[in-house]
């Protein structure tokens, strides 16, 4: 007799095809989302934002209600969403330039008023979908497209650490860095996304994640070596950890 | 104390609170904005009264995120609003783009103030091409209602919720800083239109049917000309259908005044007196200035011999009145930049004069 131990979660659509690079972790990422909502029967009650950048594919994977908002705006959008409809499930899932940038007020704004929202936020140090170029987290001598010899302070300033700035906010319940770079961590990540979601569940504010990833393409690298970074150069910086939990 | 609404009682009232009042009436659940003069008063007016009701207000952290909560909010086939004026209404440009890529029912008030830049906070019609126009990027049209007295933004106040709603298009009503401030006796009633199904495209969670995505992101040509093709289609049918104008005087007019907003109370006082005088004068107004009565104006053209333009600012309607004339006749303009509104004094010399070859 053979048993199912492993399938597609029922809030992933099955015949779609997966469109991110080879090696990026945005696919493990969705993949973790899907399971939470299957999880905590969420599916049918949840409405997500997502806001422009490679994160905003999510709606052609994703077998949910969901819009698209402009760049930058997922959390103005999914406020909107929530504060019309108080029952529904509402999360974002964004990029770190669409987050931490363009977006920064939306997102810092939304934790301050301790909106009863989930925002899933992808950092991989750079602009992915438009070609590389250097965001609010790429780090100290980093090299991009618009960095070619490096970040350095005089000109670009210092890198933004998400799940800290979040964290400080007394809106806030949930605020935690995870990454996807170990069987381990992916396991501690899906933690942490469940409990973003929960402390929404149960209102009682914001529930943040930033997920560290990889992104082969634009780093140049191969999906190994990627990781490798991930752990080498990254964590050392966006130290993984739950920054707040009201709940703990 | 802003005067109570009950149906068929008549107050004096501002119109920044009728029009407050009158989104309340139609059933607006959610308001969304960010201070600015001179239209504050409906946010002050909306933060106690969507409490009082169980309704839902948020203080936004800017213009940007106002409008984009109102996006969120009717996406899910949700009354709601925000309002905000010139300057913060450029802020908006941007979500006013995505909301009819998105076909969404989302209803914004401008109540126009000095500009460009910061300009002042005395009334204004400077923002005609930004309504109309739009600042945003690439091909769409608002759906834009000019309101010339208080009663008028309570009636436009409730066919903008109709009309966004009908034709899932953001529908903006136009109003300027005299009209925000101004009290006038108004008389509620009920809100008169229809209500809109929603449940064929609203966000609801994918319950019993599949997922829905609202989105704008159109990667291939083809599926963006097709769209933009159905889109026109619409706009097409709301030309038809929903051209609003009010015409003074005009049957035997020889000289035709046309105006849109507060300035045409003036133009009407001004048509007054001079058919005093045995001037054969009339006066128009654009309700709708998207859809813009063009084909009324081109018939009018066939019969006047002459058609004055009058707006606060330094021309920008009397483009689309050339545009619907066809160079009939001649369109002439008389415009000012900012401030109170041309007196009735200056427009009777100014049709004098321009009628001194009629």
């Amino acid at each position: 007799m053979a048993t199912q131990v492993f399938s597609i979660p029922k809030s992933l659509k099955k015949d779609v095809k997966y469109s991110f690079c080879p090696g990026c972790d945005h696919g493990v990422a969705v993949r973790l989302v899907a399971e939470c909502l299957d999880e905590l029967g969420l599916k049918e009650n949840t409405i997500t934002a997502t806001s422009i950048g490679c994160s905003v594919g999510l709606y052609d994977f994703i077998d949910i209600d969901a819009i698209e908002a402009p760049h930058g705006r997922a959390l103005a959008v999914a406020t909107g969403v929530k504060r019309a409809n108080p029952d529904k499930f509402v999360f974002t899932y964004q990029g770190d330039g669409d987050f931490a940038s363009i977006g920064w007020a939306e997102s810092m704004h939304s934790a301050f008023r301790g909106e009863k929202l989930s925002a899933i936020c992808i950092n991989n140090t750079t602009y992915g979908m438009t070609g590389g170029q250097l965001g609010p987290t790429t780090l100290l001598g980093q090299v991009t497209t618009t960095s070619p010899t490096g970040r350095n302070i005089e000109y670009y300033g210092y890198p933004v650490k998400i799940a800290e700035h979040i964290a400080l906010s007394e809106g806030t319940a949930f605020s935690a860095r995870v990454s996807l770079d170990s069987v381990a961590n992916i396991r501690k990540a899906k933690a942490a996304i469940k409990k973003a979601f929960e402390v929404q569940m149960k209102g009682l504010g914001f529930g943040f994640v930033e997920i560290l990833s990889s992104c082969p393409t634009n780093w140049r690298m191969s999906p190994q070596q990627a990781h490798e970074r991930v752990r080498n150069e990254m964590m050392p910086i966006y130290k993984l950890g739950v920054y707040k939990d009201i709940t703990a | 104390m802003v005067a109570e609404c009950v149906t068929g009682k008549k107050v004096l009232m501002k119109g920044n609170y009728a029009i407050a009042n009158a989104a309340i009436k139609a059933g607006c659940q959610c308001y969304f904005g960010y201070p600015i003069t001179p239209q504050s008063e409906i946010g002050e007016f909306m933060s106690g009264k969507m409490q009082e009701l169980g309704r839902a207000y948020v203080s936004a952290e800017s213009e940007l995120a106002a409008i984009n909560m109102v996006i969120g909010a009717v996406s899910t086939g949700v009354k709601a609003m925000s309002s905000s004026s010139s300057c913060a209404i450029s802020l908006m440009q941007e979500a006013l783009s995505y909301a009819t890529a998105d076909q969404l029912p989302v209803v914004l008030v401008s109540v126009m103030r000095g500009g460009p830049g910061l300009g002042n906070i005395y009334p204004s019609q400077g923002d005609y091409n930004q309504a109309t126009i739009g600042g945003g990027n690439g091909d769409y049209k608002l759906i834009v209602l000019a309101p010339s007295t208080v009663q008028e933004c309570i009636d436009l106040t409730y066919k903008a919720f109709y009309l966004a709603f009908k034709y899932k298009n953001p529908t903006m009503i136009l109003a300027d800083g005299l009209l925000g401030q101004m009290m006038e006796p108004v008389e509620f009633y009920d809100y008169p239109y229809p209500e809109i199904d929603t449940t064929s495209w609203a966000l609801s969670g994918a319950k019993d049917r599949s997922a829905r995505v609202i989105r704008s992101y159109a990667p291939l040509e083809e599926n963006q000309c097709v769209f933009l093709d159905n889109l026109f289609k619409k706009y097409e049918l709301i030309e038809q259908n929903e051209v609003e104008y009010e015409e003074y005087m005009v049957d035997d007019a020889d000289f035709v005044v046309v105006a849109f907003g507060s300035m045409f109370r003036n133009v009407k006082s001004a048509v007054k007196l001079c058919r005093e005088k045995g001037l054969k004068v009339g006066a128009f107004r654009p309700i709708t200035l998207y859809p813009f009565p063009s084909e009324r104006l081109n018939s009018l053209a066939d019969k006047v011999k002459k058609i004055l333009v009058t707006e606060i600012n330094m021309g920008q309607m009397v483009r689309d009145v050339r545009l619907a004339v066809n160079g009939k006749v001649p369109v002439l303009f008389k415009g000012k930049g900012v401030g109170a509104m041309i007196d009735v004094e200056t427009l009777v010399e100014e049709i004098e004069k321009q009628m001194g070859g009629v």
